[in-house]
């Protein structure tokens, strides 16, 4: 989102703050209704989803179990009560599992959180290794055509060659979602590098920037180590601007996990909102998309809120 | 086939007898499965018609009789049975010392609350009611009366010969009364204190899509009579892994992960080499087929069916797909289903596609088209071809290869892979040309909802009283002779007609390491891990 | 694309690094592929010959065969259209769609300029594989499914591009200018506003290419795009992952592939970027 003007003092800050509190409420509910609404247009039965192929039931059962899920009602009524049960953090329950949505996203939110923190912690340690280690030319130029490969390969088919080789040819780790740390390292490390090779990008251009600023100069010429220079001084400057990127990097993470963790055969959300997008279980996918605003709108204030403290200049910049 | 049918069964039974059954402490014994559909709604017994529900719930649920490997019926919680002269009442004399997970007894109300739970409409049974014989209409169900408390009688409105074996299945089996008072609405989604029944294992923990534990009954001492193994369960724990894709499973057994892996495919079987034993058991039923749709479309054509039959090489595919390990089949009844199947039709529609290419001549496709499709008025021969997901590679490469074939002899075939639901909507109005499936079934009585006009699987709304008559005489006599004469009737009937084109009988194959022993399987396969242990350290 | 740098005159005429080169030659071959693939191989891509299911690569199959026993190489070329038809239409249709509504937002009144660029922000918090999973649960997979998906998701990028744009020149003086002088705003759109936006748009989008037929293939390899056996190459991969521990060739030529497409684009996207695009 944009950053504003940020008004002065304690009061007004409080202020801004409630408004953008409200704003994550005003996406959330957004989402909501966009996606009752465009759900509401999908052809097809419900009744079929819930029964799965070559069930045996007459028309008066699918009628009992339509009235059973309020889906007789008028549209308007099954929304408001929708937005209810929202309200009420009731996200509904699902037709094919028979389970509230909420339990069926808490549960399978472990295992993503897992799989994107460990990425995460890839990408980073990755990215500083590669912007770290490119600073010769030689080096720099290995590094960027790494960088533009791994930026340019789809995720899951990283995710297959690392699987193929990595698993089932020199078989270091296991091919199945066994659980277990092993069984996390390969999706992690799929999931990390596209990541890892943006971060890395913005990074080497951020340190080449602030390098060339005086104070690079002035905090070299009291003599301290260049290596020590580029961890303490300028990677900190540098990593304002790699904050820039933090929201695209969750949502890459996010959406990435959706296709690793089908490569990779692991449990998830990515599985849950693929198994309810092609079963067409519509209040999972509404769920998925409620819970998705939410957690962006949130990463989204909180990387706003965290321009103010890393870098104090970007105020007057982004002003 | 690996090894031959049922005599493969007999040697992991017979290992029982090497290993303590005495289990050592904290034994657990652990079994892969795909089994991906198990938390769309179907962990119930009463409604799912899915058999991933079957596999996995056998532990848990006894039923009234058994069936042994002969195909024979065998006391289980019923000690015995009798039917009346004219077919239509079955009394059964129940145990008096089988209580379930939860402390209620097990006694002829808590049958009757069963059978009652099935037939109920808000249970929306999908198979169960039909095992037992119920149908809004034209059923032959009539209800279950409590004679005394370990005594009960099932009454029919006609004689139901494939009574007995839908009893034997877990899908009759027995919920605790008290569970389908309380919980009737939390079934389908399944779960410790709600999934329960009399078996000799206890649901403890259920993570949908992950794993299912189990503990040993301790209580349990009422297996099928014949059973090897006797008390409690021989292992503490059987935890079942839901691992959905066939390359986790193979590496969970591999690796040790799992100890038996059931769902393979012979080329998964292929791979996991030495210190495992294949079981694979070859399915009675209807096998692997594809149902033509003769109401309307191209497939209207008598000729064009038979060519249609003719014109793909199916033994190559079968041979190549299966690594020589299926056979292709000739009749649309398994050669292992008892007492029906017409051996006569071996042999009788081999590939030729110069007498399918004559045939489409003769029906007048004889104009080709640019892509080298037939034509004749301006409508190219095309046959759309409905699926619903997810399909198995091996059914995927087998229509690779049907579709590749027919486009030589200028048949279009368009397949289209769809989802439970929008299949569903093409299925009901009987909106395509084929579909496809396999419906494994011990009694040749699967025949008559795929044949019958209006069966729930029949595939086109074509009435044929012929074939009806013969279908309802059958399932009303338990002659066995007079049954054999009828279903070879309908084989050959349907031989001519070619409304349902069987491909493959398949086997279900299930590989276990070699330390596990005493594991043994059902008629359809499945591995029942009662007597089963793994001999870990000696 | 080639019509493109020649129209621009503002630039030294420095010969292009071999790098682009190579990235317009291997476009080239792509395009020609998708137009004519039956040049670059005598095999069909649906032809099923199963007694040589899953051969590795040899001269008669340079990219072995699948477990059908297809040729791999003929089903990567025959591919080549419906990633190039995806990736160009999915990207021209967010083009257009998104220049519109940045147009109209950076034209209208502040309130409708609020809200839609509003919108807009939010939907850029979200990474494009959601949004085009979100249009797909709505309009169900398929092929037009798929492109649709992809473009939608794309368009939030070029609206808010273009209404930057339109700000700009907007507000800067011979558009003002115009408009005191009595020109109606809509000639100022045709005249000043739309070729302002084209270069930095189309620079843009020349990279979009390689994005929508990632995220195709993507959507296509979780099954939400074309059926089979139709040669695609996210349905390929999709098709042969359980093949890979005896196969490795199903999987490595046609992600190379896709990779090198990406390369490519983005290669030739970044010159034309550098020689003053954006």
């Amino acid at each position: 989102m944009t950053r504003e003007r940020r008004p002065h003092g304690r009061r007004g800050r409080l202020l801004q703050l409630a408004g953008r509190l409200g704003g994550v409420v005003l996406v959330v509910w957004g989402a909501a209704t966009a996606g009752f609404i465009a759900l509401r247009l999908i052809p097809g039965d419900p009744v079929d989803v819930m029964l799965g192929v070559h069930a045996r039931v007459s028309e008066a059962v699918r009628d009992q179990i339509r009235a059973d899920w309020g889906l007789d009602e008028p549209v308007v009524v099954q929304y408001l009560r929708y937005l209810g049960r929202l309200a009420t953090g009731d996200l509904g329950t699902s037709y094919q599992l028979r389970k509230p949505v909420a339990e069926v996203i808490g549960n399978q939110a472990l295992p993503t959180v897992q799989l994107t923190a460990l990425a995460l912690l890839f990408a980073v340690i990755l990215a500083l290794a590669a912007a770290l280690l490119a600073r010769g030319v030689r080096a720099r130029r290995v590094v960027s055509v790494l960088e533009l490969f791994v930026v340019s390969s789809p995720t899951f088919w990283i995710g297959l060659v690392l699987l193929t080789v990595f698993a089932y040819q020199l078989r270091w780790f296991p091919s199945a979602a066994s659980g277990g740390f092993a069984a996390l390292v390969l999706p992690a490390l799929t999931l990390a590098l596209p990541v890892a090779g943006v971060i890395s990008q913005v990074l080497r251009q951020g340190l080449d920037q602030a390098e060339a600023q005086p104070f690079a100069t002035t905090v070299r010429a009291r003599g301290v180590r260049p290596a020590r220079l580029v961890l303490r001084h300028t990677l900190r400057h540098a990593a304002a601007d790699s904050l820039t990127l933090t929201g695209y990097l969750v949502g890459s993470l996010l959406g990435g996990a959706v296709l690793v963790e089908t490569v990779f055969a692991r449990q998830g959300l990515g599985g849950v909102t693929v198994r309810a997008i092609l079963g067409r279980d519509l209040p999972v996918v509404l769920g998925i998309i409620v819970l998705a605003a939410a957690v962006f709108a949130v990463i989204n204030l909180l990387i706003d809120l965290a321009y103010d403290r890393i870098d104090p200049r970007l105020r007057l910049v982004a002003a | 086939m690996i090894g031959g049918t049922i005599a493969v069964l007999a040697v992991t039974g017979m290992l029982a007898g090497c290993a303590q059954p005495a289990a050592t402490q904290d034994t657990t014994i652990t079994f892969g499965i795909a089994g991906a559909n198990l938390s769309a709604g179907h962990m119930d017994i009463h409604s799912t018609q899915l058999d991933v529900g079957s596999l996995v719930l056998r532990n848990t649920f006894d039923s009234l009789v058994a069936q042994d490997l002969d195909g024979q019926f065998v006391p289980w919680l019923a000690k015995s049975w009798e039917i009346s002269d004219d077919g239509l009442r079955y009394t059964f004399e129940l145990r008096d010392d089988v209580t379930f997970h939860d402390g209620e007894p097990f006694n002829a109300e808590a049958v009757k609350a069963n059978f009652d739970h099935v037939v109920d409409p808000q249970t929306a049974s999908a198979q169960a009611a039909s095992l037992i014989g119920y149908a809004e209409e034209g059923g032959y169900y009539v209800d279950t009366e409590v004679v005394d408390e370990f005594t009960v009688a099932v009454n029919f409105s006609q004689p139901y010969a494939p009574f007995l074996q839908g009893v034997s299945l877990p899908q009759l089996g027995f919920y605790s009364p008290k569970v389908l008072e309380e919980h009737a609405d939390e079934l389908k989604a399944g779960g410790p204190g709600i999934t329960v029944g009399t078996g000799p294992f206890v649901l403890s923990e259920y993570t949908p899509d992950q794993e299912l534990v189990f503990t040993a009954n301790p209580d349990y001492n009422w297996p099928a009579e014949g059973s090897e193994h006797q008390g409690v369960a021989a292992s503490d724990e059987l935890v079942i892994r839901i691992l959905p894709e066939d390359s986790s499973r193979v590496g969970a057994l591999t690796s040790g992960d799992v100890d038996v892996a059931a769902d393979f495919t012979p080329s998964m079987a292929d791979q996991v080499g030495d210190g495992f034993t294949t079981t694979a058991v070859e399915l009675p039923g209807i096998p692997y087929s594809l149902y033509l749709n003769e109401a309307d479309g191209v497939f209207g054509d008598q000729k064009v069916r038979e060519a249609f039959r003719i014109g793909f090489d199916i033994e190559a595919a079968i041979d190549s797909i299966y690594f020589g390990q299926f056979d292709r089949a000739w009749s649309v009844l398994g050669p292992t289903t008892p007492n029906s199947y017409d051996a006569s039709l071996e042999g009788s529609w081999p590939y030729d596609q110069d007498k399918a290419n004559e045939l489409l001549d003769d029906a007048g496709w004889t104009e080709r088209d640019s892509d080298g499709y037939r034509v004749k008025d301006g409508q190219r021969l095309s046959a759309r071809w409905i699926a619903w997901t997810p399909v198995a590679d091996d059914k995927a490469s087998l229509a690779d290869v049907i579709q590749s074939d027919l486009k030589e002899i200028g048949f279009e075939i368009v397949r289209d892979v769809l989802e439970p639901a929008q299949y569903n909507e093409s299925y009901g109005p009987r909106d395509f040309d084929l579909t496809d499936w396999g419906f494994s079934s011990p009694d040749a009585d699967v025949l008559r909802s795929h044949l019958h006009s209006g069966g729930f699987q029949t595939a086109s709304e074509v009435t044929k009283p012929q074939v009806d008559s013969w279908l309802d005489e059958a399932v009303a006599t338990s002659d066995a002779e007079v049954r054999q004469g009828l279903y070879e009737n309908l084989q050959q009937w349907n031989n001519e007609q070619v409304l349902i084109v069987p491909l493959f009988v398949p086997s279900e194959i299930t590989v276990a390491g070699d330390s596990v022993t005493g594991l043994v399987y059902d008629l359809y396969g499945r591995p029942a891990f009662y007597g089963a242990s793994t001999t870990v350290g000696g | 694309m080639t019509e493109l740098i020649t129209k621009r005159p503002t630039v030294t005429r420095r010969p292009a690094p071999a790098g682009v080169l190579l990235a317009a030659v291997f476009l080239g071959v792509l395009l020609l592929a998708g137009v004519a693939p039956w040049l670059l191989t005598g095999q069909d891509p649906l032809h099923a010959e199963v007694a040589d299911a899953l051969s590795s690569p040899s001269l008669e199959h340079p990219f072995g065969t699948d477990q059908s026993g297809r040729d791999v190489f003929a089903r990567v070329v025959y591919g080549i259209r419906y990633s190039l038809v995806i990736g160009f239409g999915a990207t021209l249709l967010a083009l257009v769609a998104g220049t519109v509504i940045g147009v109209v937002s950076g034209l209208a009144s502040r309130v409708v300029d609020g809200v839609l660029s509003r919108v807009i922000d939010i939907l850029m918090a979200f990474p494009e594989i959601l949004l085009a999973l979100v249009v797909i649960a709505v309009i169900g997979p398929g092929e037009a499914s798929l492109l649709t998906a992809v473009a939608l998701a794309a368009v939030p990028a070029y609206a808010r591009v273009a209404r930057v744009r339109t700000l700009v020149v907007k507000r800067s003086s011979y558009v003002t200018a115009a408009t005191a002088l009595g020109v109606h705003p809509a000639v100022s759109v045709a005249r000043h506003i739309v070729p302002n936006l084209l270069g930095p748009l189309l620079v843009m989008a020349t990279m979009g290419v390689g994005t929508a037929i990632v995220s195709a293939a993507g959507l296509s390899f979780l099954g939400m795009g074309p059926q089979p056996p139709t040669p695609e190459w996210g349905l390929i991969l999709s098709e042969g992952r359980n093949f890979l521990a005896t196969a490795w060739w199903i999987a490595v030529f046609p992600g190379l592939t896709l990779t090198a497409t990406v390369i490519a684009t983005s290669t030739l996207g970044r010159y034309l970027q550098a020689r003053g695009g954006a």
